[in-house]
């Protein structure tokens, strides 16, 4: 008796609740105006990587200080790696929960990508952002890691990978890929890089790819299964070749860039890199690096992207939402975002659109010693590369290096 | 079974079976291919011969099975002779024993976090070797926490197994008859003696529940082994997460199986062991 | 002092960890090879800027947690009973079976489970929480009921009931007195393990559910340690702060009922 019971709970557990209304699509007919209106007095849930205390608090303060204020929108951020809430949302669709949790997520790369193709973000919707036509060029950040935007995105803020070093302890940095392979052979046990699929250790693992196969442009029209069987083995015998220089034999490497920074700031290696310029300056300002960390770029190219936001289709707060990303793409929100005491990530909107006390106050932020000049790094910029290759990438990474 | 028994018994059989029993059955529904959130499929047991061919599982496996022994044994021998230790005090001077209960707070990723903190090459034991002109540089510090063996995650476990042993022996040992023993060292048995004779037996359950319940949390918790784990080859708990939320909703499956797997094995090691110490137990009284 | 290096052993394991914990507060920056760091209060000031979510996780955290201990407590007081004074055929198996939730991993049944919530609205919800978290936590609670009523016997209660008194009556008067430090010392063992639980309030509760754990991790595997330091001293705090409160209250209790 106890069974037949027992499984008649799990069958109605198994058919109920799946009973939520389908969210109506009025929000994108709404004009902007509208839809401040309809989001005042609620609460939006953001989304994001958590692993930065200083980005936390950047959102915890002025964020939601500001959302309050000017919109009376209280801001929660919940702290979630992209691929988890992908997956979640992966979950919630194939469940067919409508309603969800999530209000807005930060997001790019090959998490967009696997987002756009099983159709769980709500959109488009960039084009009702009134900052959005303002002060961006669409043209810009019409492509995220190669695959068409449409809308679906709202571009957030851009970096560009640099590697780190310590004056105090290396004199000068290696200037081109050649002088980094020697570099680290010359230096046993004092380099590393975060293990992929962590965000900076992939950036790393399609810096090597770019710099040992001939540069970004041949593959830059899309996945070209050919050209990458071609090439990729260069990229892993060049890793297999420095691996047993790396921190612990390269048998290990840490899990993900908050490690591989802890590793640095301790003196256990002697570089790190980031995906943000002025990543060490934040950290010196936190004091957990020393001042005498400086940052420096390969000559074969420094890997630069746009970050973005987006909604997932069951936001049960879409409204709420729109007007959180919009005020992201405000002035006022990327200038303090580009402020290296609060967070130091690049602006994404076009300064010349500005007008000249707003375009005064961007030039005027000073991103402290350790990062490079804006100069230098647009030199050095390459885009990012389409995100099916940087699947093959971290696949093939798991295959060729990890455990061999 | 009356039925006062069982009405008895209702408030927590109904939540058992609704979340427990539940939950298992999706656990394995799921791992066969059935019930998965895209949608009903069919009866399948491929997941279970893909996992007989991922060689990297069985190097998992062993891991945690190694893993979750050293840090159960180490705790329950730890714990022992530190409630041996407490008991010889007088019992005013014993209350110094409540500091173990920090170990028992502090969550597994505190300690976790401690360890990396203490141990690393570039740690405080390191610095302090170092201060002391020991050691001249980082290297030559021993590499605890890399050695592909889970020498780390093991001293965390320890530091939260040691004071949960402690609290279940010491419950038992506090509140012991001394009059026993000294009967017995009347009688004329020697310390040891004593100790073997009168003392173990009354702490040897405790002892082997301090020890399932200790193996199987290492062996399956997330939480240390997260912080702590290295690469390759990882714990299976680590397996389980990166499948099921690293990767596409095809795979799901797999760790499901994992999972099934995993729970098997535990309810049959609490089952066998159980039978082990009972058997043990008879076999000792014997002699 | 023939005691001296059980004391030792203890400070090393216990408090030096603590030791190290506040230095580490007060010295994000804290590198090789120094051994006493430079100290400052920036962490102190970081949270106090804007205590917010700090709070919020740290209520979430005690409010799942305090109801994880009333729904096991509720869960488990009648069936202790029946456990502790009756005996059946499979009486053994069945207290066996009810063990399992606690021994086996958690992971097994909780991501079937997470499945199940979602289709039925308990996913990302505090009560989907606080069920899961019951699940794993409710044996600590029935093994120590049962050892109360075990070793309080049935005695009282057969004696009040002849006297006239309602079961009502009997259980607050008779068998609650004497359960207590059964309650304190089960409760005490569920709260930990909801409190200092992370995996299982990151699934089930999907970020939704605020939790102290949740805003630890983070903090402990990034690279400011110092943060993360000082807020595992906090997670230290609050439940020896409760301790004692429980502790004291019982013990005001006690000294009561024997006045009266």
């Amino acid at each position: 008796m106890r069974v037949t019971f027992f499984l008649s709970l799990l069958f109605l557990a198994l058919t109920a609740g799946c009973s939520d209304a389908p969210q109506e699509e009025s929000v994108l007919q709404q004009d902007y105006a509208s839809l401040e209106k309809a989001a005042r007095g609620t609460e939006v849930r953001w989304h994001m990587w958590g692993g930065s205390a200083q980005i936390n608090q950047w959102v915890d303060t002025y964020v939601a200080g500001e959302m309050k204020r000017l919109y009376d929108i209280n801001v929660v951020r919940v702290p979630m790696d992209a691929p988890v809430f992908v997956n979640k949302l992966l979950t919630e669709k194939a469940a067919n929960k409508n309603t969800g949790t999530m209000d807005l997520l930060w997001i790019n790369g090959e998490n967009f990508k696997n987002s756009m193709q099983a159709g769980v973000l709500f959109g488009p919707f960039t084009d009702r952002l009134p900052n959005f036509a303002a002060w961006y060029d669409p043209q810009k950040a019409a492509h995220d890691f190669g695959y068409p935007v449409d809308g679906f995105e709202a571009p957030y803020g851009r970096a560009q990978f640099v590697f780190e070093f310590d004056t105090a302890r290396t004199a000068t940095p290696p200037a081109d890929m050649a002088e980094l392979a020697e570099w680290i052979k010359a230096n046993p046990g004092r380099f590393t890089y975060p293990q992929p699929p962590d965000f900076t250790g992939s950036a790393f693992l399609r810096q090597i790819f770019y710099a040992t196969t001939g540069g970004h442009e041949q593959y830059m029209d899309g996945i070209n299964p050919e050209l990458y069987a071609k090439n990729a083995p260069q990229t892993f015998a060049w890793l297999s070749d420095i691996k047993p220089y790396l921190w612990q034999e390269g048998r290990t490497y840490p899990k993900d860039a908050a490690a591989l920074d802890t590793l640095f700031a301790r003196g256990e290696i002697d570089m790190g890199m980031s995906y943000h310029p002025a990543h060490a300056q934040m950290k010196i300002l936190e004091k957990t690096y020393p001042d005498t960390v400086r940052t420096f770029v390969l000559a074969e190219g420094a890997i630069f992207n746009t970050h973005f936001t987006a909604i997932p289709f069951n936001a049960p707060n879409k409204a709420g939402a729109m007007v959180l990303a919009n005020f992201l793409m405000s002035p006022e929100a990327q200038l303090s975002k580009f402020r290296p005491e609060n967070w130091g990530d690049l602006h994404a909107l076009e300064v010349q659109k500005l007008d000249v006390a707003q375009r005064e106050a961007f030039d005027a932020v000073d991103l402290g010693e350790a990062t490079l000049d804006a100069g230098t790094l647009s030199a050095v910029a390459v885009p990012e590369i389409p995100s099916e290759y940087l699947e093959l990438l971290e696949r093939d990474w798991d295959k060729f290096i990890l455990g061999h | 079974m009356r039925r006062n028994v069982i009405l008895g018994l209702a408030p927590l059989l109904l939540p058992y079976c609704a979340l427990f029993c539940a939950g298992l059955t999706l656990t394995l529904a799921q791992s066969m291919g059935l019930f998965l959130p895209l949608g009903p499929g069919e009866a399948t047991l491929e997941y279970y011969q893909a996992l007989t061919r991922d060689q990297g599982l069985g190097l998992s496996l062993r891991l945690s099975l190694f893993v979750a022994f050293f840090s159960a044994a180490g705790s329950v021998l730890g714990g022992t002779v530190l409630a041996l230790a407490l008991w010889r005090m007088p019992p005013g001077l014993r209350r110094v024993g409540v500091v173990s209960k920090i170990g028992l707070i502090l969550p597994h990723v505190a300690v976790a976090f401690l360890v990396l903190l203490m141990l690393s090459q570039t740690g405080l034991v390191s610095s302090a070797l170092f201060q002391l002109g020991l050691i001249s540089t980082p290297e030559e510090f021993p590499n605890i926490l890399h050695t592909g063996s889970g020498l780390g995650m093991i001293l965390a476990f320890l530091l939260k197994g040691v004071p949960f042993a402690l609290l279940l022996i010491g419950a038992v040992l506090f509140g012991f008859d001394i009059r026993l023993i000294q009967t017995a060292r009347m009688l004329g048995a020697g310390p040891l003696r004593t100790f073997w004779s009168v003392t173990l037996p009354r702490l040897l359950p405790a002892m082997h529940s301090a020890f399932i319940i200790l193996f199987l949390y290492a062996f399956g918790s997330f939480d240390i082994p997260f912080v702590l784990g290295e690469s390759h080859p990882g714990m299976l708990s680590i397996r389980v997460f990166d499948i099921f939320f690293h990767r596409d909703l095809s795979q799901r499956p797999q760790a499901m199986a994992i999972l099934t797997v995993m729970f098997v094995f535990a309810a049959v090691f609490a089952m066998l062991y159980n039978r082990f110490a009972a058997y043990m137990d008879a076999w000792r009284r014997k002699l | 002092m023939r005691h001296a290096p059980t004391m030792l052993v203890l400070a090393f394991l216990f408090l030096l960890p603590v030791l190290v914990l506040i230095l580490q507060a007060g010295a994000p920056g804290w590198r090789y090879p120094e051994l006493w760091p430079e100290l400052g209060l920036d962490g102190v000031r970081f949270l106090a800027t804007r205590p917010g979510p700090f709070l919020t996780a740290l209520t979430g955290s005690l409010g799942y947690s305090l109801a994880t201990v009333v729904l096991t407590l509720s869960m488990t007081i009648l069936p202790a009973k029946a456990l502790a004074y009756s005996s059946f055929r499979g009486k053994t198996l069945l207290e066996g079976l009810l063990l399992l939730p606690a021994l086996v991993p958690a992971m097994t049944f909780s991501m079937g489970l997470h499945f199940i919530f979602i289709k039925i609205g308990l996913a990302d919800t505090a009560p989907g929480v606080i069920l899961v978290l019951s699940m794993i936590s409710y044996p600590y609670m029935l093994r120590a009921l049962t050892t109360g009523y075990t070793l309080m016997g049935r005695e009282y209660e057969i004696c009040a009931r002849n006297l006239g008194a309602s079961k009502w009556r009997v259980f607050l008067e008779v068998e609650l007195p004497q359960l207590l430090p059964a309650m304190a010392a089960g409760g005490s063992v569920v709260f930990l393990v909801a409190f200092s639980e992370y995996f299982l309030v990151f699934l089930i509760g999907g970020g939704s559910v605020a939790s102290f754990t949740g805003y630890l991790f983070p903090l402990i595997t990034s690279s400011n340690r110092g943060l993360g330091a000082l807020v595992t001293l906090v997670f230290l705090a609050v439940p020896i702060a409760l301790f004692i409160v429980l502790e004291l209250g019982l013990y005001r209790y006690h000294r009561k009922r024997r006045m009266r």
